[in-house]
């Protein structure tokens, strides 16, 4: 078992948005989860749909924290693939997979610079980039609206203040979505999760959308810090670093499907990924779908036989697992998502509604449906609206 | 409001870690970008790798390696660009991913 990793040291390569939900990591290790490289275990979950000048938050606190946790993927990658070596895998760092052996349609061994590694099978992880799966010829170039570039900025900011900012207790922590005014009507979004001692702030947007309506990526990340609600949660933080990763939104249909003879896909390269526009799950999905691959190999073992009519019972593993399930019961979320109206009017209408319920000057106010009534007026249809309900409410 | 750390790009690509990799990695056939209407690369990449002055100018020593732009170019662009990760060990290395 060789673990093929490009960086330096695994985790290098890898950027998230911070949470990882704390399941798939116990299905994996048992009780061993608990010496993983936590940040903070998270309590609260917000969300907030902003104007330029307003923010309308929701918030939820957990009844269990240790449900997931914010996580730094150097620390976290890095202990994961010590686990693996003790498990009895062994770790090749600085080493660049560039293609693979393919003899008769099967997948016999990679090549990495100058080395060509024979292999049984192949689990390819290489990301959204898919570039071993387009080799295998599972999946062409991506369509941009398949695809959203996510940044984010790591500011450091002291426990204890993070802890007071939050409301949180020692060693918790939250994790928050934004919605509306920081994209500029554009489809996407930006989070922010705390860790041990900074916190991640970031943006997500559509590939298809920020490319056709010329607006650099980057400077919706500006647009989110930018904001007064932001401002008051960074104050005083020292930058750290700043990231970015290419997201694979289209899930799992991006594959036509997701082994060939001799090698298996799994992670981001192969779509599994969960943006339902309320949680992001990828790392999770990654660590089940690597299980479910491992376990298929294990049995394909027995005959020695990698064919893909052989390691097709990967995809059916992927299908019938229930944290997997969820990307396919979500299956019509990225479409969903694909309103525009999401990330503009309705924030709006959401904040400017909020502001004439709580606004007291003296000039007289109206009952809540009459005004939430007329804040809808002129923005959106209300035969729009009940649509885009119901759609809703199908969806999700 | 005093905007609280305010980033530009630059400083912000100053906070990452990169080594050098001397093999070009991305290679762009700037020719095809002058009949590319609308330049997706420009926008999507987070580190501002290509720019636009009279002709395409890419700088791929702040490539934070999303492959975004190969994405868009060829699919919105005018598939000029030729990209693959620099080699092992080589370009971006994340320590706050």
């Amino acid at each position: 078992m060789l673990l093929v990793e490009r960086g330096s040291f695994p985790g290098s390569k890898n950027v998230f948005g911070g949470r990882i939900y704390t399941y798939a990591l116990k299905r994996l290790l048992g009780d061993a989860w608990k010496d993983a490289p936590v940040e903070r275990f998270i309590r609260k979950e917000g969300i907030t749909f902003m104007s330029n000048d307003s923010a309308f938050t929701l918030e939820y606190e957990v009844k269990d924290p240790e449900q997931s946790f914010s996580a730094v993927r150097a620390k976290f990658d890095k202990w994961l693939a010590e686990q693996a070596e003790k498990a009895g895998a062994q770790v090749i760092t600085d080493s660049l997979v560039d293609d693979l052996i393919v003899e008769n349609g099967q997948v016999k061994g990679i090549i990495a610079g100058e080395d060509k590694i024979p292999t049984d099978a192949v689990i390819a992880c290489d990301g959204t980039t898919t570039g071993l799966a387009r080799k295998a010829g599972l999946v062409k170039m991506l369509e941009p609206q398949q695809i959203s570039i996510g940044m984010k900025d790591v500011i450091e900011i002291s426990p204890a203040t993070i802890e007071e900012r939050f409301g949180v207790d020692q060693g918790e922590g939250a994790a928050h979505v934004f919605a509306g005014s920081c994209t500029d009507g554009l489809r996407g979004g930006g989070f922010l999760y705390t860790n041990k001692d900074s916190i991640a702030l970031g943006l997500v947007v559509g590939g298809d959308d920020v490319s056709i309506q010329a607006k650099p990526s980057h400077s919706l990340l500006d647009r989110l810090r930018a904001h007064p609600k932001v401002q008051r949660l960074i104050k005083g933080g020292k930058n750290r670093e700043y990231n970015a990763h290419m997201i694979p939104e289209a899930g799992p249909r991006m594959l036509t499907r997701p082994f060939t003879g001799g090698m298996l896909v799994a992670g981001d390269a192969a779509g599994h990924l969960l943006n339902n526009g309320y949680t992001f799950r990828g790392v999770d999905m990654a660590m089940i779908a690597g299980m479910a691959a491992a376990t298929t190999i294990l049995d394909a073992k027995k005959t020695k036989d990698y064919s893909a009519g052989n390691l097709q019972s990967y995809e059916t593993r992927l299908r019938k697992d229930p944290a997997l399930k969820d990307m396919y019961t979500f299956s019509k979320v990225p479409s969903y998502l694909r309103n525009r109206r999401l990330y503009g009017v309705y924030p709006e209408i959401v904040c400017s509604a909020a502001e004439a319920v709580y606004r007291v000057d003296g000039t007289g106010k109206k009952k809540i449906y009459k005004e939430m009534r007329a804040q809808t007026k002129g923005k959106v249809s209300t035969l729009t609206l009940v649509r885009d309900l119901l759609a809703g409410a199908r969806t999700f | 409001m005093s905007q609280e750390g305010k980033l530009t790009l630059d400083k912000r690509l100053a906070l990452v870690s990169f080594t050098k990799d001397p093999r070009p990695f991305i290679t762009v056939e700037t020719e095809l970008c002058k009949e590319c209407e609308k330049k997706p690369c420009l926008y999507i990449c987070p580190a501002g790798v290509y720019t636009w002055q009279d002709q395409l100018n890419y700088n791929t020593e702040g490539c934070l390696e999303t492959g975004a732009c190969l994405v868009v170019c060829h699919k919105i662009g005018a598939k000029a660009i030729h990209w693959k990760y620099p080699a092992g060990g080589k370009g971006v290395s994340f320590r706050q991913g």
